[in-house]
């Protein structure tokens, strides 16, 4: 059994979001994230 | 020795790892927003739950002023000590492998374990967790085995939590980066039960820049 969570987020600039992901919102050994752009 | 205990918003267990440095050498509690830390020989991160485990456990401590400087005094040689929520904080901050997981259980643990160091001395010592899974991809698992990063395994048929090989603490490459998620700092005192945790404290001590 795996509890997860989701966590999505909007932002108008989206030059730090790979950095933002990386380092706080996953821990990529363990969680994953994908930016769309709109 | 003079040991530097950090303190976040939300540590619990920082005095008694006050308490056990005091017996192996000098101890000060450092509160998370002091940047300079080379007065220290020796750092603990200790456990607890900093920033009430928003996020991810540790995720958010990891961005203290204090996690800067402690990353330059491991960069240094200096041991440094994450026990439970610290560890997890080491973990996010990329000075050591892995990461930790809600218990297979998902339910907390509170028990005494007995565990095996790498040289096969065996310590009785408590967890407290909800999320000490310990978790590494195999092939990091492998470098980690064939480096001798691997510095307790619960003992047989004891792993608390389902840690991926029994693992219940890792150092870093060079050896002075200790994380695990037992706690030394409960098992120093014989009204305890046990002081085995002492041992832990001493072999950190041993580690010398």
């Amino acid at each position: 059994v795996r509890v997860g969570r989701l966590v999505e987020l909007e932002a108008d600039d989206p030059a730090r979001l790979p950095e933002l992901c990386e380092k706080l919102l996953a821990n990529p050994l363990i969680e994953d994230f994908e930016i769309e752009s709109a | 020795m003079r040991w530097g205990v950090l303190q976040f918003p939300g540590s619990c267990d920082e005095r008694d790892a006050l308490h056990a440095c005091s017996l192996v050498g000098e101890a000060e509690l450092v509160w998370h927003e002091e940047r300079d830390l080379d007065r220290f020989d020796a750092i603990v991160v200790p456990g607890g739950f900093s920033y009430g485990d928003y996020l991810r456990a540790g995720a958010i401590a990891r961005f203290s002023p204090a996690m800067e400087a402690v990353a330059e005094l491991a960069d240094a040689g200096r041991p440094v000590l994450g026990i439970c929520n610290g560890f997890q904080v080491l973990c996010e901050a990329g000075l050591l492998p892995g990461a930790l997981l809600r218990n297979e259980s998902l339910r907390f643990v509170c028990r005494q374990v007995e565990l095996i160091a790498a040289d096969g001395e065996r310590l009785s010592v408590p967890v407290k967790h909800g999320e000490g899974r310990y978790y590494a991809p195999a092939e990091m698992l492998d470098a980690l085995e064939a480096n001798g990063q691997v510095a307790y395994r619960y003992a047989p048929g004891q792993n608390p939590n389902g840690s991926v090989r029994d693992i219940a603490g890792v150092t870093n490459e060079a050896g002075n980066v200790l994380g695990l998620m037992p706690h030394p700092e409960h098992a120093v005192d014989a009204m305890t039960g046990s002081t085995d945790g002492l041992k832990v404290f001493e072999r950190m001590a041993a580690v010398t820049a």
